[in-house]
């Protein structure tokens, strides 16, 4: 008798499961994955980007309201913007994954351009130029030029475009008869700061911008070095590789607010410095 | 400190999210064990996987996973949705496993009683193995729903700005990371007693009713 129970419970359940699986092929099937932009707004879809949640200056959340440089440009855009646009904050460890697996349409945020993410990614015009210097600690005498940073350790960012570019480094501190030291790989700059401070390392490697903001919240800590690479590198907003309508809509409003000089007034704001001349398209060959 | 509002809606954010995984998750957990102990044929096998599969996945990469594989299959979740669905995923698979040891302890002489007075499996179950085995798994799935507290910071990955990223971005911004993640500590283990306590009094009230004589 409890066979006979069971047997029926069972049944109904398996019904129940096949329903589901169905339900969800249907969905399936009427798959919103990879819509054009175009095509998002048609089928009033919210369009999306994504903005990182910690990366001063370019972007940041304080007192639970977000602010930087990509984000005083997102409400810009979402002033102008005749459909529905939409900002998701998360930290940087998704951010690209999420632009690529077409949760966001973009990603508002200060990527640095190089040949590794061009593969995945097409960049909108580039909203800063960022040159590499090393930070020392400011009591450090030991550190007066490129040629004294010769066997000592570099903090740098794991990931990273300033360790993509630590060749360039190598090759300048080679050409004064010195050799590279240790490197040791950061998850996040403020790690690298810390360490910096502590004695860990004996020199950090990123972006001038950032560099600036660093020692203006911590003066009389560190002290900007020289430039350790010959170019600057770019910074942009990606958007998944061949999606032009969304690339041409993130164009158009950049080039507005260069033209009408909104973008170097929130430079001046956020960098404490501007660009002029930013180039439209970047092709960095490292 | 001017922080702590901000450290508090984090706390709010880890206790909620942690709450609707629990308030779910342990119904779930008990129908996934029903399964498993009835021995549903096809889907007993599939619960047995779902758990082995589940309990081997990090919440971090299940967040991920469900997160941003979810746009591929069609799914369009936010972050809050995507948060609640993986800790109610991660601890079901656990809460599972809990109930599923309680109901294979379960006396047999109590249940072959109930058959031989006729009794319906559903009412046997509701009646006489529930009430029972409830209150051995109660220690167990207080001690996972604390687990799940402290594996929400997984959640950050996918924007949820939960207690531990609230401090860690206070940390970011006055550059002193001790006091925010400090205070976060002292957050986290009021939640977790509040959990406890609330067993000790479910757990005290139980003997009061039950066994008094």
């Amino acid at each position: 008798m409890i066979c006979s129970a069971y047997r029926l419970r069972n049944r109904s359940a398996m019904w129940m499961m096949s329903t589901v699986l169905l339900g969800m092929l249907a969905v399936f099937s009427l798959s919103a994955h990879g819509q054009t932009l175009q095509e998002k707004i048609k089928n009033h879809q919210p369009v999306v980007v994504g903005t990182e949640d910690d990366y001063r200056p370019f972007e940041f959340v304080e007192n639970g309201k977000p602010a930087g440089l990509d984000n005083e440009l997102f409400q810009l855009l979402k002033a102008e913007a005749k459909f529905d646009l939409r900002q998701e904050i998360i930290p940087w460890t998704g951010l690209l994954a999420g632009v690529s697996s077409g949760k966001y349409d973009a990603a508002v945020t200060g990527a640095l351009i190089n040949q590794e993410r061009m593969k995945a990614f097409d960049f909108a015009m580039p909203v800063a130029a960022n040159m590499h210097f090393y930070l020392k600690r400011k009591n450090d005498t030991s550190i007066t030029g490129i040629k004294d940073l010769s066997g000592k350790t570099v903090g740098v960012q794991s990931g990273s475009v300033l360790l993509a570019r630590l060749p360039e480094l190598e090759k300048m501190i080679a050409k004064t008869g010195g050799k590279m030291g240790k490197v040791v790989q950061y998850a996040s700059y403020p790690e690298a700061y810390q360490d910096l401070a502590n004695g860990r390392v004996d020199y950090v490697v990123n972006g001038e911008i950032n560099l600036l903001g660093v020692m203006a919240e911590r003066p009389g800590v560190f002290e900007m070095g020289q430039p350790v690479v010959e170019t600057p590198s770019y910074v942009g907003w990606p958007v998944k590789k061949g999606n032009k309508e969304m690339l041409d809509y993130l164009n158009n409003f950049l080039r507005t607010v260069r033209a009408n000089g909104k973008l170097e007034e929130l430079q001046k704001k956020w960098l404490k410095t501007s660009f002029k001349n930013l180039p439209e398209h970047v092709e960095p060959n490292f | 400190m001017s922080d702590l509002p901000f450290l508090l809606q984090g706390a709010v954010v880890t206790a909620s999210v942690s709450l609707v995984a629990i308030v779910l998750g342990v119904p779930l957990g008990l129908a996934l064990a029903i399964v498993r102990w009835r021995r549903v044929p096809l889907l007993s096998p599939l619960v047995a996987l779902y758990v082995s599969v589940i309990r081997a996945t990090p919440a971090i990469t299940l967040a991920l996973l469900i997160f941003f594989g979810s746009p591929s299959l069609g799914i369009v979740l936010g972050a809050a949705p995507a948060a609640v669905l993986t800790l109610l995923i991660n601890t079901s698979a656990f809460n599972c496993e809990i109930w599923r040891a309680a109901l294979i302890d379960f006396p047999r002489d109590q249940v072959e009683a109930a058959r031989a007075f006729g009794m319906p499996p559903r009412l046997m179950f509701r009646r006489v193995v529930l009430p029972q085995v409830w209150r051995t798994s109660l220690p167990a799935l207080v001690n996972e729903m604390t687990l799940l507290i402290k594996a929400s910071p997984a959640l950050a990955v996918i924007g949820i700005v939960d207690l531990t990223r609230a401090a860690s971005r206070i940390g970011a911004a006055t550059y002193k990371p001790l006091p925010p993640f400090l205070a976060a500590t002292a957050i986290y283990m009021l939640l977790v007693m509040l959990f406890v306590a609330a067993q000790r009094y479910v757990e005290r009230r139980v003997r009061q009713r039950f066994e008094m004589a």
